[in-house]
């Protein structure tokens, strides 16, 4: 993967720019001295480290309005970050761009539970928000792994997800409203505490556009009552297939559960021998099923998911009976990513999702692919709605491993494709997943979405580099080529 | 006028691109169900999309449905009830408001965007809409999207596509997800004194452990009209799921809301035939000269409505726990007077749902938007459809 070169003209102007800045916004806001900078100089995608041109830590709506502004007159390309924790390089910097950090917008606004919403700036944390009501029974549903440190403000750039989307969705379905810059320096407000915008949805284009279209200054959020009752089960099956299909054997039975995770030997293992969580280690097969809302309904539930689980050959199945006991079943799932960092020196997160009828055949592949590029892979999935975690285990030190651990990730992604399925779940196209865009979209299209980035910032100031494998300048974009006379159909009927 | 009946996307494709090249405008129409909605249309020619229906693919067990733009919405539903499924989001059928005897057209349900009573609970339109493929104002194929629940690949055009009333493009394959239907579904009628204690008591609802999936309030005529209640606003809620678990959380929902007004249940039939007709904005007749939607922040609902009452002769109703007020009117003045209060109290947007040609050339029938907005919309309309086409005017510029 290429992080485009750098634009010597810019990088020449470099100190120029820096009091071009100071200029609009106090001086202390501007960072410019290394090792100061060196601090963001890669996201969670950490593979890929690039000094910024300059970091501007702005503390008003305004301030970044002017920062905006004042970049696009003088065609200084931008890369917003919010805490930095994106797995596919979304906030990784550009040398001959800014990094605009929103740390800074760090408070919530407002609280309001009769219209079940909360009022942050963008840099308040995931977790935060849910800190901030769940002491009068509420919280904010999306659960990114990383929610202890990444920003709402990002997972409105990624649309982020987490384990219990399959019943409350993701970021784009639990915001309101929000406030935006556009590259020109305009302030929009866009929804709010009422539900839709009342004209094109703009709210709905910006969740998950990777922080190519506009930099969200504040957010509001949907917060939900804490349901009255969660509970775990942990069942072991002796072959993925069996997981696989019990899976989808809820669904069908009408049952949404709050999440439904799957784990393969390698990754129950390792998690295992890390969160000592009580798992089956025998099983090549592990799912977690919660189920939330009233006690009663919850034990109904878990009735009938259980009986499902034995007929579709479950080996092994635990319920939980207390928080603490949940609470641990969720341990080794969660500690997966570290728990595998363990046993392998170096690991790549992959994050395709697939339809769930398609598991099987899938992990049947990954281990073709596995003793292919001969790497170890240990798999998580998000089950209940087929997004994969394939963490791809190799060593950094070892030559060519690195090469290798990449070629086999866009081989899974490529799969994925195939099977019907999408290159990203959740963590984003970023750096990342950019060149193997093409497997999923035809030229067209991604000129369509590229003519949508054009009405944004038709100088491609905004985070430039991510997501599209090739740039074109708007003004191609927009040139209409109107064959007339040459029509595939011309006899086609008007009438 | 011209009438294009493509029935396939490269026929649309074609079609496009000769219009693009004599510069012909197209009204576009599923069933034309909704043909009176929106800003009033001009154009030089007609294209009719009933041709490309079907359903391609149904997968209960995925969760996913397939099915071409001019499919009709009942064949849809008729799908999913066979197989205790449902469109989650109770698109709104539009017989009641705009006559005829067809639902309309599941690309007519993309293309208005208009979502029912779960919307506040489970979400919209614009949540279940999965992705598509569609060719662009500029005679392009494009698709977006995916069949998998759990997609960030790309810009989600599939936001952009709901509500936007075919001024982007022309879609033929939309992908939807559908949730299985609930077992059973109740409804809990509290009578209230007031507005304000109706509102209320659909907060409450809402800001409690027991996960209604509805809240509506009808005022006292309303109300008494369906025999709800004497002399009294009616809150009514509604709980859905398990059977033991609906049974047991109505019981919850009646401790929280005793205190605030006499309580009585509906049936399972009542329930779902009252659910219907707010979907639908069924209370409302032919009388009605102008109907509006509201959509504001819940608890506004009341200021608002009050406000509203004092100058204007007006029938309402709300559905969203208050956050949706429909409300029909008469007069020139009506929706400058409602778009004015709604400002004043916490913004929202009004929607003019109905009313006559000449009546809707004369205001705005979405609510504008602030002027940088507004060009945003229009760079991104014409990102789409760069000669205007496609439904011109219809929505915006």
């Amino acid at each position: 993967m290429s992080v485009p070169a750098a634009d010597q003209d810019i990088l020449a102007r470099r100190s120029e720019i820096a009091k071009g800045l100071k200029s609009i916004i106090p001086n202390h806001l501007v960072i410019d001295d290394d090792s100061s900078m060196r601090a963001f100089d890669a996201d969670g995608l950490s593979a890929y480290r690039q000094m910024p041109l300059l970091v501007v830590l702005p503390e008003t709506t305004e301030q970044v309005a002017a920062i905006l502004k004042w970049c696009q007159t003088e065609q200084v390309k931008v890369v917003p970050r919010g805490a930095g924790t994106s797995l596919s390089g979304g906030a990784t910097p550009l040398g001959d761009g800014i990094l605009l950090g929103l740390g800074k917008f760090n408070k919530i606004l407002e609280v309001d539970y009769d219209n079940r919403c909360v009022v942050a700036q963008p840099g308040v944390t995931n977790l935060g928000i849910t800190h901030e009501v769940q002491d009068d029974g509420f919280y904010y549903a999306p659960d990114p792994s990383s929610q202890i440190a990444c920003s709402i403000g990002g997972n409105v750039a990624e649309n982020s997800g987490g384990v219990h989307c399959l019943k409350y969705g993701l970021t784009t379905n639990n915001l309101l409203g929000i406030e935006m810059v556009t590259m020109d320096g305009e302030i929009l407000r866009i929804g709010g505490k009422h539900l839709d915008a009342g004209d094109l949805d703009v709210l709905g284009v910006m969740t998950g556009s990777e922080g190519l279209l506009g930099v969200v200054t504040e957010v509001t959020v949907r917060i939900l009552r804490k349901p009255a009752t969660q509970r775990a089960m942990l069942v072991g099956f002796d072959t993925v297939q069996e997981a696989g299909t019990a899976v989808s054997s809820v669904i069908a039975a009408g049952i949404i559960p709050a999440g439904m995770e799957m784990m393969d030997g390698p990754a129950i293992n390792a998690a295992e021998d890390f969160a000592a969580a009580g798992y089956p280690r025998d099983a090549d097969a592990l799912l977690i099923i919660e189920l939330d809302g009233p006690e009663v309904e919850v034990d109904a539930l878990l009735e009938r998911v259980e009986a499902i689980m034995k007929s579709e050959g479950a080996t092994s199945i635990r319920v939980s009976t207390s928080e603490e006991e949940r609470n641990q079943f969720w341990a080794g799932r969660k500690s997966a990513f570290p728990a595998v960092g363990r046993i392998s020196p170096d690991y790549l997160c992959m994050d395709g999702t697939i339809p769930r009828k398609a598991l099987p055949e899938m992990l049947t592949r990954m281990a073709g692919m596995s003793q292919k590029y001969g790497l170890r892979v240990a798999n998580v999935f998000h089950a209940g709605d087929g997004n994969l975690h394939p963490l791809i285990l190799f060593d950094a030190n070892a030559p060519g491993e690195w090469e290798r651990a990449e070629a086999f990730g866009a081989d899974i992604l490529r799969n994925c494709v195939a099977l019907g399925g999408v290159l990203t779940g959740e963590h984003g196209v970023g750096i990342e997943k950019r060149d193997l865009m093409g497997e999923m979209f035809s030229e067209d299209d991604l000129k369509q979405q590229q003519r949508v980035k054009c009405a944004f910032d038709p100088d491609h100031l905004l985070n430039p580099g991510k997501v599209f494998p090739v740039l074109h300048r708007c003004a191609e974009l927009g040139r209409l080529h109107v064959h007339k006379g040459q029509m595939p159909h011309p006899e086609l009927p008007r009438f | 006028m011209d009438i294009l009946s493509p029935t396939s996307l490269d026929e649309v494709r074609d079609i496009i691109r000769n219009c693009l090249s004599d510069e012909t405008s197209l009204s576009l129409r599923g069933a034309g169900t909704k043909s009176s909605l929106g800003n009033p249309v001009v154009a030089d020619a007609q294209m009719q999309l009933s041709g490309m229906s079907g359903i391609i693919t149904y997968e209960p067990e995925e969760l996913i449905l397939v099915a071409r733009a001019g499919t009709e919405l009942t064949e849809i539903e008729a799908l999913l009830e066979a197989h205790n499924q449902m469109l989650s989001f109770e698109p709104f059928h539009p017989e009641i408001l705009y006559g005829g005897t067809s639902s309309g057209t599941i690309g007519g349900m993309v293309g208005a965007g208009l979502s029912g009573p779960r919307r506040i609970a489970s979400g919209g339109v614009r949540d279940y809409l999965l992705g598509f493929n569609a060719v662009s104002g500029r005679g392009d194929i494009f698709q977006s999207g995916s069949r998998v629940m759990k997609n960030v690949t790309g810009y989600d055009l599939s936001k952009l596509m709901a509500g936007s009333f075919g001024t982007l493009a022309i879609m033929d394959e939309i992908t939807i997800k559908v949730l299985p239907a609930p077992e059973t579904s109740v409804s809990l009628v509290v009578s209230c004194s007031d507005l304000a204690s109706a509102q209320a008591a659909c907060s409450q609802a809402f800001a409690s452990a027991h996960e209604p999936t509805a809240a509506c309030i009808l005022p006292r005529d309303i109300a008494a009209n369906v025999n709800l209640g004497g002399d009294a606003f009616a809150a009514i809620i509604r709980l859905e799921g398990v059977e033991v678990s609906v049974a047991n959380r109505l019981t919850e929902m009646q401790n929280l809301l005793g205190p605030i007004g006499e309580l009585h249940s509906l049936t399972q039939e009542l329930s779902a035939n009252l659910w219907r007709q707010v979907r639908d904005a069924a209370f409302f007749n032919e009388t009605h000269e102008q109907i509006w939607k509201l959509s504001v922040a819940p608890t506004a609902c009341v200021g608002i409505v009050n406000k509203i009452k004092t100058s204007i002769d007006a029938s309402y109703f709300m559905d969203w726990a208050g956050g949706l007020i429909w409300l029909a009117g008469a007069g020139e003045r009506l929706g400058a007077d409602i778009r004015d209060v709604m400002a004043s109290n916490g913004g929202g947007h009004a929607t003019l749902m109905r009313a006559s040609d000449d009546r809707r050339q004369n205001i705005s029938v979405f609510q504008p938007q602030a002027p940088a907005l507004m060009s945003l919309h229009t760079r991104i309309r014409r990102a789409f459809d760069p000669k205007q086409l496609l439904n011109p005017g219809r929505m915006g510029a």
